[in-house]
């Protein structure tokens, strides 16, 4: 929202008592900069050469005190707060729809403790993931949260979303690693979660911040758990000559708890698609990595298992080079030159359910997406890479590669798209979502998501954050 | 996605001066979306052109060579900051922006020839006289060349390729003339300089019957083939070794210069935080010009790195690296050794 002059001004002037003068910029470069995330709308407005809308300020806070000062004027003014980390969010969930202060945690980047008994590591939550991780490797530790955005992403980008990387499957997402925060409330107080999570000292409260966005509160330091750096990682890929074979055989790997850190199952379009142009494997049918780490003798025992398994299943054993290969290119499907690219329009409309539900959703998705959009020779795309001991993720995909030139009516056909994807996955028992958050895009959604149980989440909302400040038009919440 | 490694990104926390940022003020300059101004400049001339980025480019992307043509764009159209045409005309008119007594190009000839440029010229000139000590060692008697010259890198980081390509051509004519086969260089820059940039940026082929040698892994070589020999020191200080500004660019020297490190040493150095394939520069770059504040930044972030490890000296060869850590060092508690020189002095 526009403000006067003058109210502009005297607003920046007590930002700036905070924070001081070099920590809050009002420049037109960084307000452009700070405009977008990875969010397909905001990249495609900016290229197709539509203003964005931009913040008013961008501030730099170096404490969790600073920023409870910074709530206290954006409370006092009615000012939006939206936290950020890295800022490669693919939801929009950093964008400051209604202007507002940006508050960029990256200088929050210090590691408090490294505890080589417990095996945690405490940082604050501007850090960034891969420098965090350099740091853990110098004592043979690891934080098992490998994002494919790491090298962007900070420790508050990791669980504000509650995020998964790539070996979540063994061990957890970014919300199961976390052991304690420290969380600005929107009011100002600093609030610090128990020393420990598992417990029966009543509810687990201190959850409602992971997943919230920014929404609640900003998070402003952590404590996760660590592992040691695996002595081995044995990977190997396998070829189904059915995708139904390949997510059984996924299953029953899973519910005989034989532990992979990574299973990701191509379908077939995918296989011949993505994974011919990033690896060079030219394959027909489901291509399948499964890895195992840890102890040599273990992993290698995890492994046997695995393979006796998926030998029922007919699958064709590609050896370990076909495995390893993808783990050392694991993440150049997310990037330049090999990932989706404007001028295309695409989005991930990833998924997770139990195995009873999962290839009905995955079908009935893909038709309805397929059919729905033939005209614009969509593509629709999936590999299934997060596993539970009762279901897996999706991570399905569309891509539009002639989608309209002007930036309304694309936007007006991508909304369209993602609200065929989302019928078909509420419709079928998914989430609107299992890793990338909700953000922007997909707020519109979580009514229908949580149905009788919004409420109470609205009206927790509404006690945290009576004036609506904290990343507002974000997983749910107006303004 | 290198902001886990940007440096300037890194120290200034601030979204606009990543390799990110600032590819998004362009293109949306390009777009419409924004005009040159001193701010959007500003993020433009934020980039310290020392390879980080590139090094760790999944896609090997010539970012900072980008940069600087787009720089070059702004400084046609007059919009560069004032102190851009300050250095240039430095530059220019007395080859360096450190200093103007550059003496002319030598007039002696021989097999192997060394540039000093400007940088150990003017900054830190006891690099030059300790190479030249432990070339005679090692054998060689180099003929200095470029004495108080830039070799075009700053030129062209600035946004100014045709006096770069001057300065580079007269670098050329001038060995050329010596009639060296070898010429030795003190720093990753230069190596980056003669062997890279002037090929992708300024379309100049560096000449196929002169090879390029760098000092460390030279000495390191004679080291290991106990044709040099070092006494070592025997006091218990605590040295750590700062890989220079551009040290990424050149990674294979990574080993060499630890081993010739290693060799005066009585202990391995200290290893900072910022070493090896992700060392972040100093201000040594454009950005002591453009943007001073970020190039203090650069240069106490690697100070503080160095104290969190625990070090009490540190040792660099790259005079450039040195100048900057040494500006800093004392109110750090800190002390700056140039490496040429601990190794000349402990010559045996």
């Amino acid at each position: 929202m526009e403000r006067p002059g003058i109210q502009h001004e005297m607003i920046r002037s007590e930002l700036e008592e905070i924070v001081g003068e070099a920590y809050v910029s009002t420049g037109e470069a960084d307000r452009l900069v700070y405009a977008t995330d990875w969010f397909w709308l905001p990249q495609m407005w900016l290229d197709r050469g539509a203003p964005p809308r931009k913040p008013d300020y961008i501030v730099h806070p170096g404490s969790a005190e600073e920023i409870s000062a910074i709530m206290k004027i954006a409370n006092a003014y009615r000012i939006p707060v939206i936290p950020w980390g890295g800022g490669s969010g693919s939801q929009g969930g950093a964008l400051s729809v209604f202007g507002g202060i940006i508050l960029d945690t990256k200088r929050l980047n210090k590691i408090i403790e490294i505890d080589e008994k417990s095996l945690t590591v405490t940082a604050q939550a501007g850090i960034n993931g891969t420098q965090l991780e350099w740091a853990l490797n110098e004592k043979g530790l690891m934080l098992p949260h490998y994002a494919a955005s790491s090298n962007c992403a900070t420790l508050g980008g990791y669980l504000s979303p509650r995020g998964t990387g790539t070996i979540s499957t063994k061990y957890g997402k970014a919300e199961d690693l976390v052991l304690r925060m420290q969380v600005v409330l929107p009011n100002g107080h600093i609030l610090r979660t128990p020393h420990v999570p598992q417990h029966a000292a009543g509810p687990d409260f201190y959850r409602l911040f992971l997943g919230a966005e920014g929404t609640f509160g900003v998070i402003t330091e952590a404590t996760m758990q660590v592992d040691y750096l695996p002595e081995a990682r044995l990977l190997r890929a396998v070829l189904f000559d059915d995708l139904a074979k390949g997510i059984e055989a996924g299953r029953q790997i899973m519910t005989r708890r034989l532990d992979p850190f990574v299973i990701r199952l191509y379908d077939p379009r995918s296989t011949a698609s993505r994974v011919k142009k990033i690896l060079g494997y030219e394959l027909e049918g489901a291509y399948m990595v499964i890895g195992f780490d840890g102890d040599p003798d273990l992993a290698a025992l995890q492994e046997k298992k695995a393979m006796e398994i998926i030998n029922q299943f007919g699958a064709q054993d590609l050896g370990r080079e076909p495995g390893e290969g993808w783990w050392n290119h694991r993440y150049d499907f997310y990037y330049p030159p090999q990932s989706l690219k404007l001028p295309w329009m695409y989005g991930t409309t990833e998924t997770v359910t139990t195995y009873d539900r999962i290839e009905k959703l995955y079908y009935a998705e893909k038709k309805a997406v397929e059919e729905g959009f033939k005209e614009w020779d969509i593509e629709f795309i999936g590999h299934f890479s997060h596993w539970f001991h009762w279901g897996v993720m999706v991570y399905t995909r569309f891509i539009i590669k002639n989608p309209p030139e002007d930036p309304e009516e694309a936007l007006r056909l991508h909304n369209r798209v993602w609200n065929t994807a989302m019928t078909a996955v509420l419709e079928n028992g998914g989430m609107v979502n299992e890793h990338h958050g909700v953000g922007l895009k997909l707020s519109r959604y979580m009514r229908r998501q949580y149905g009788d149980a919004w409420p109470l989440l609205e009206s927790i909302k509404n006690t945290l954050d009576p004036n609506g400040i904290m990343n507002p038009g974000k997983v749910g919440f107006g303004f | 996605m290198c902001r886990h490694i940007a440096p300037v990104g890194h120290v200034m926390a601030d979204e606009a001066v990543t390799p990110h940022g600032i590819a998004l003020v362009v293109a949306s300059q390009r777009r419409g979306l924004i005009d040159w101004n001193a701010d959007t400049v500003g993020v433009v001339y934020a980039e310290p052109d020392a390879g980080n980025c590139r090094a760790h480019c999944v896609t090997d992307q010539p970012l900072p060579a980008a940069i600087a043509a787009v720089r070059a764009e702004i400084v046609a159209q007059n919009q560069a900051p004032t102190v851009v045409y300050d250095v240039h005309e430095r530059l220019r008119t007395k080859h360096s922006a450190f200093g103007d007594n550059a003496p002319a190009p030598t007039e002696t000839t021989g097999d192997v020839a060394l540039y000093v440029g400007d940088e150990a010229h003017y900054l830190w000139p006891s690099a030059v006289e300790a190479a030249i000590k432990l070339l005679d060692a090692a054998g060689m008697h180099p003929v200095p060349i470029g004495v108080g010259q830039s070799n075009g890198y700053l030129a062209g980081s600035l946004g100014f390729p045709d006096t770069a390509s001057r300065q580079a051509t007269a670098l050329l004519n001038e060995v050329q003339a010596t009639g060296a086969r070898q010429l030795i260089v003190l720093s990753p820059g230069d190596v980056f300089t003669f062997r890279q940039l002037y090929d992708e940026r300024l379309g100049i082929d560096w000449p196929a019957e002169v090879e390029l040698v760098d000092l460390t892994t030279l000495l390191a070589s004679r080291v290991a083939d106990g044709s040099l020999a070092f006494e070592r020191l025997n006091e218990p200080a605590a040295y750590a070794y700062v890989d220079p500004t551009h040290a990424v660019r050149v990674p294979e020297r990574f080993d060499a210069v630890r081993a010739l490190v290693s060799a005066v040493l009585p202990t391995a150095p200290l290893e900072l935080f910022w070493r090896r394939e992700r060392a972040h520069p100093v201000g040594s770059t454009a950005v002591q010009f453009t943007r001073p504040d970020i190039a203090d930044a650069l240069t106490r972030a690697r100070l503080e790195d160095a104290r969190n490890a625990g070090a009490e000296i540190l040792l660099c060869e790259d005079p450039g690296t040195l100048f900057h850590l040494n500006r800093h060092a004392a109110s750090m508690g800190l002390r700056v050794q140039g490496l040429y020189e601990l190794l000349a002095e402990r010559l045996i």
